[in-house]
């Protein structure tokens, strides 16, 4: 992990690290990659991704309509609405 | 120090901790970035509570998303041991008589260890017996509710009320119900002791270990020393996991829907940027740089998909070690105790940490911490734990 | 030199559910004001888990039985990770490990025969919301009713070698979609995102390849082909540009494209599955379900239709639309004549809808009442004329026929004494009339007619008026 990319890392997550956090990330960096290193000494050959550790099939729900929450409600925390929708900043300019 | 991020009511028995929602009721998480928000519904294991006649006492404080040992992480006050070392505040509450249990979730084993430095229980049960409907998500695949309590008696009466069946859920099992019981004979169980795990504590929790083995043998019970020599491939694969899914869960919080907002910015860019800067703790990010690193294209198959593989392993291991063994025991952790420390070491500390917790929320598996130790059964064991821990609480010191 | 033109479409189709793909809010087409639709997860926020709609998933496997596609036993849901505000959780559910379908085809008729387009696959995935962008207030509002309704990515091979096929295509899978009642296919609920690059004909190797995306309008995507194709040959044949793989999307107040900026393309999406949702497996015993609820489709209506002896044009336009057909199956199975019903539909209803300013394919009647409107007039109970005056109500005021017909006295019997005196009645007030008749103009006995039936608020048998305004006449001459 270069300081490169560890900045793109920040711009792609949408946050800034400090200076001195940014080396505190880097050996943590640096730390990790040993540890995954090693995992590769594991053998998975032959064995299959478990992406669900109690594993099911065909979970469903019904297509039924059922509208329990009113906008008003939704938009109360919101840091800034119109009454209706949610505001941001312009995006096209 | 207050165990309560929020109280509800002062009769109150129970208290959640700051992940698990309550209908209006603030809900922060240990983050400043939830600031202000207030979910619309409770939490299925709340609904639950409250319909079975269970009042609750309050929020209890959380390390920022449960990301880290035992709570040190939370934006908004941090509870300590008397003696000014580390505990989880819902295992102080517990211990400290304020509530009769406290439901936790457990994505990374912090209220198992909690447990560990109150001298509490914690029961983690089996993946996809509590719904995880209305929980704030950290890593989906592997967190579950458990109750901490005193005593096996109090852990199986909130346990027996929060599992079952919830269709908001898509990974809940289709049991609506499951019977509990901490009276089974502990003589003639079969306990496996995992040497990893024992060699890696310190000695301090190697004697507590050794004094938990005596009474089980004392009981009637068997141990017997077994290896299982990937253990720490299975905690790295863990941490993999656990970063990956929580980078992908918090990136929602980015100050335009709900929660903190920054005051200064002039596009979305610097919306984002700067809420998300001053909303989260450094070890927060770093589970999300870690995360998004572990995903990215060319590290996914070497990293995430391996990890994958790994918990499949792990899965297979363990389904082997229950096919001879009734019970594991292990430490819950690698101290008795854990100073105040620098909390830019939390991500590295915690990860070492995950050696002792990884395998139950790997693999889906209950486990249990009582008396400083810790026990795992086989999937739907929970009884099995219960009436261990029970067996043990009843024995004199 | 000359050159080939190699297209590749992914074309996004909302899929006609009542309910999102993950949880129970309506579709964004039910919602009259902004956010109406939603509900915690759809904006965002923590604690709801996502359960997978049933209904879209048969909705995804019927297209890929349409569209000849392998449907897979066995579909898994990702995440895909990025940042833009219409994407609330900031991570969108799809399938990328593991598609529901996968290579099929599809036969596109042309002007110089039929292409064959191949389909590398169909996924599900959920769409995103909506911005509106307010230049006045220099803000952008957030719309969540459109997040999670669920659609289908229909990815075809790089198979189209012109505009033309690319169009055919759209309306192909737009008219199959449509009638299978998979999509309803509304304005901007079919989405393309189109792949270009040029080479030299004979060449076996892709050029550099631009994607449009997000274009929803086919006069919008056939300019957009052709500008993009100049703006390739240029940049070969001219330097005009060095051409890089990239995605643009299309201006079309400027009428051309432009390169998007890096950050909206250079993301790395960081797919992995979602722990929250079970893998999707389609056995044979649900297949079969799935084919046995199948529609017909419009081949196999066509030629049903056919075997009931209507005309060539009726069919077509009976089958240009899925709900027509529902109707006439409907009416017809309550025992109506298939030729006269496709007349009641066809011509009537479609007159009443056009006085409106509506086409047919907006027609909104309970298949009930048309055959009681229909089964009046064949009974005799009503004429015609009162038949379509009944019809103008219940599909315009949306009023109950049978109410109407009481309420109006409509099938009242009108007895032949209150005929005789009317035509007597209109005899005499209309001497005019009367002389130019009997002096030989015979036509002048059709505005008799008219003003008796009008008299009569068109009650009464047209034919037995008839009858008696020419027998009462006859007697004056």
């Amino acid at each position: 992990m270069t300081v490169e990319n560890l900045k793109a890392l920040e711009s792609l997550n949408e946050f800034r690290l400090t200076e001195a956090e940014e080396e505190k990330a880097l050996a943590v960096f640096r730390f990790m990659e040993g540890e995954a290193a090693a995992l590769q000494s594991v053998n998975t050959e032959g064995t299959e991704v478990m992406v669900h550790c109690m594993p099911m099939t065909n979970i469903f729900r019904e297509d039924v309509r059922e509208q329990a929450f009113t906008r008003d409600e939704l938009l109360e925390g919101a840091p800034e609405h119109s009454g209706d929708s949610w505001i941001v900043p312009r995006l096209v300019k | 120090m207050n165990y309560f991020v929020t109280e509800i009511d002062r009769a109150g028995t129970v208290a959640v901790d700051d992940t698990i929602l309550v209908k209006g009721c603030e809900a922060k998480a240990g983050s400043h970035i939830l600031d202000g928000f207030v979910p619309l519904f409770s939490s299925d294991a709340v609904e639950r509570l409250v319909k079975a006649g269970f009042t609750l006492r309050g929020k209890t404080h959380t390390g920022e998303f449960g990301l880290d040992i035992a709570g040190e992480t939370s934006y908004h006050g941090v509870c300590k041991k008397a003696d000014g070392t580390l505990s989880t505040a819902a295992a102080e509450a517990v211990a400290a008589g304020a509530v009769k249990q406290a439901l936790c979730v457990d994505v990374n084993g912090a209220p198992r260890r909690g447990a560990a430095l109150s001298g509490v229980d914690f029961l983690k049960p089996t993946y996809g017996t509590v719904s995880r409907y209305g929980i704030i998500p950290t890593a989906c695949s592997g967190e579950q509710v458990g109750v901490c309590a005193a005593n096996a008696e109090d852990v199986e009466e909130a346990l027996s009320v929060i599992a079952g069946h919830d269709g908001k859920d898509g990974t809940s099992l289709p049991a609506e119900k499951y019977e509990y019981a901490a009276d089974k004979d502990v003589a003639g169980m079969k306990i496996a002791l995992v040497k990893e795990l024992y060699d890696a504590a310190d000695e301090g929790v190697r004697a507590a270990i050794d004094a938990f083995r005596a009474k089980l043998e004392k009981a009637g019970a068997t141990v017997e020393v077994i290896p299982v020599t990937d253990v720490k491939a299975y905690a790295t694969a863990w941490q993999i996991m656990l970063s990956a899914e929580t980078c992908n869960n918090i990136s929602r919080y980015d100050g335009v829907k709900f929660g903190y907002r920054a005051p200064v910015y002039k596009d979305i860019d610097e919306l984002y940027v700067n809420s998300r800067t001053e909303g989260m703790g450094f070890t927060a990010k770093m589970n999300v740089l870690f995360g998004s690193d572990v995903l990215s294209k060319n590290r996914y198959m070497s990293c995430y998909d391996k990890s994958l593989r790994l918990r499949r392993l792990a899965s297979e291991k363990m389904k082997e070690i229950f096919a001879g063994f009734d019970a594991v025991l292990c430490p819950a952790m690698s101290a008795l105790s854990v100073p105040a420390y620098d909390l830019a070491e939390t991500f590295e500390r915690t990860e070492r940490e995950l050696l002792f917790t990884t395998i139950p929320n790997l693999t889906g598996i209950p486990a249990m911490v009582t008396g400083g130790v810790q026990l795992w059964a086989a999937a739907f064991g929970e009884s099995t734990l219960l009436s261990i821990a029970a067996t043990a609480e009843r024995m004199a010191d | 030199m000359k050159y080939e033109v190699v297209i590749g479409l992914e074309t996004h189709v909302e899929l006609s559910t009542k309910s999102k793909i993950f949880c129970a809010c309506g579709g964004h087409s039910e919602a009259d004001q902004p956010n109406d639709c939603v509900c915690p997860a759809c904006c965002g926020m923590p604690g709801m888990l996502p359960v997978t709609n049933r209904h879209a998933v048969e909705l995804a496997v019927r297209a890929g039985i349409m569209l000849n596609c392998r449907i897979n036993q066995y579909a898994t849901f990702d995440k895909k990770s990025y940042y833009y505000p219409d994407l609330p959780c900031a991570y969108q559910i799809t399938q990328w490990f593991h598609p529901i379908c996968t290579e099929g085809y599809v036969d596109v008729p042309t002007k110089h025969g039929v292409s064959r387009i191949g389909i590398k696959q169909i996924h599900m995935e959920e769409d995103a919301g909506k911005l509106v962008h307010d230049d006045w207030a220099d803000v952008t509002y957030v719309d969540f009713n459109r997040t999670s309704v669920p659609l289908i990515e229909i990815v075809s091979k790089p198979d189209f070698r012109s505009a033309e096929e690319v169009l055919g295509y759209l309306e192909k899978l737009k008219a199959m979609l449509r009638f299978g009642g998979i999509s309803e296919c509304e304005e901007g609920a079919m989405r393309c995102d189109v792949n270009i690059s040029i080479r030299p004909e004979g060449s076996t190797e892709l050029g550099v390849r631009s994607e449009i995306k997000n274009m929803s309008s086919l006069t919008a995507i056939e300019r957009a082909i052709k500008y993009e194709v100049a703006r390739h040959i240029d940049a070969v044949e001219r330097n005009t540009e060095t051409l890089v793989q990239e995605t643009r999307r299309w201006d079309d107040m400027k009428n051309r494209t432009f390169a998007m900026r890096n950050k909206e393309t250079a993301a790395d999406y960081r797919y992995f599955p979602d722990p929250n949702l079970m893998p999707v497996v389609v056995d044979d015993e649900w297949l079969k379900e799935i084919r046995d609820n199948m529609p017909a489709t419009i081949e196999q209506k066509t030629a049903e239709y056919a075997s009931m002896g209507l005309s060539g044009q009726d069919i077509a336009s009976l089958v240009s639309e899925r709900r027509l057909c529902d109707l006439f199956d409907a009416v017809v199975a309550s025992g109506r004549r298939p030729a006269d019903t496709a007349a009641w539909i066809l011509t009537d209803c479609a007159g009443i809808l056009r006085r409106g300013g509506k086409v047919i394919g907006e027609l909104d009647i309970a298949p009930e009442a048309l055959s009681y409107i229909i089964g009046m007039v064949d009974e005799g109970k009503i004429n015609r004329g009162v038949g379509k005056k009944v019809l103008g109500a219940v599909i315009e005021k949306g009023v109950s026929p049978e109410q109407y017909v009481k309420e109006q006295a409509l099938d009242a019997k009108v007895d032949e004494s209150l005929i005789l005196d009317t035509v007597k009645t209109v005899l005499t007030e209309n001497a005019k009339a009367v002389s130019d008749y009997l002096g030989g103009k015979e036509k002048a006995l059709q505005s008799l007619f008219g003003s008796c039936m009008k008299v009569l608020r068109g009650k009464g048998d047209p034919a037995a008026i008839r009858e008696i305004l020419v027998r009462e006449i006859e007697k004056l001459k």
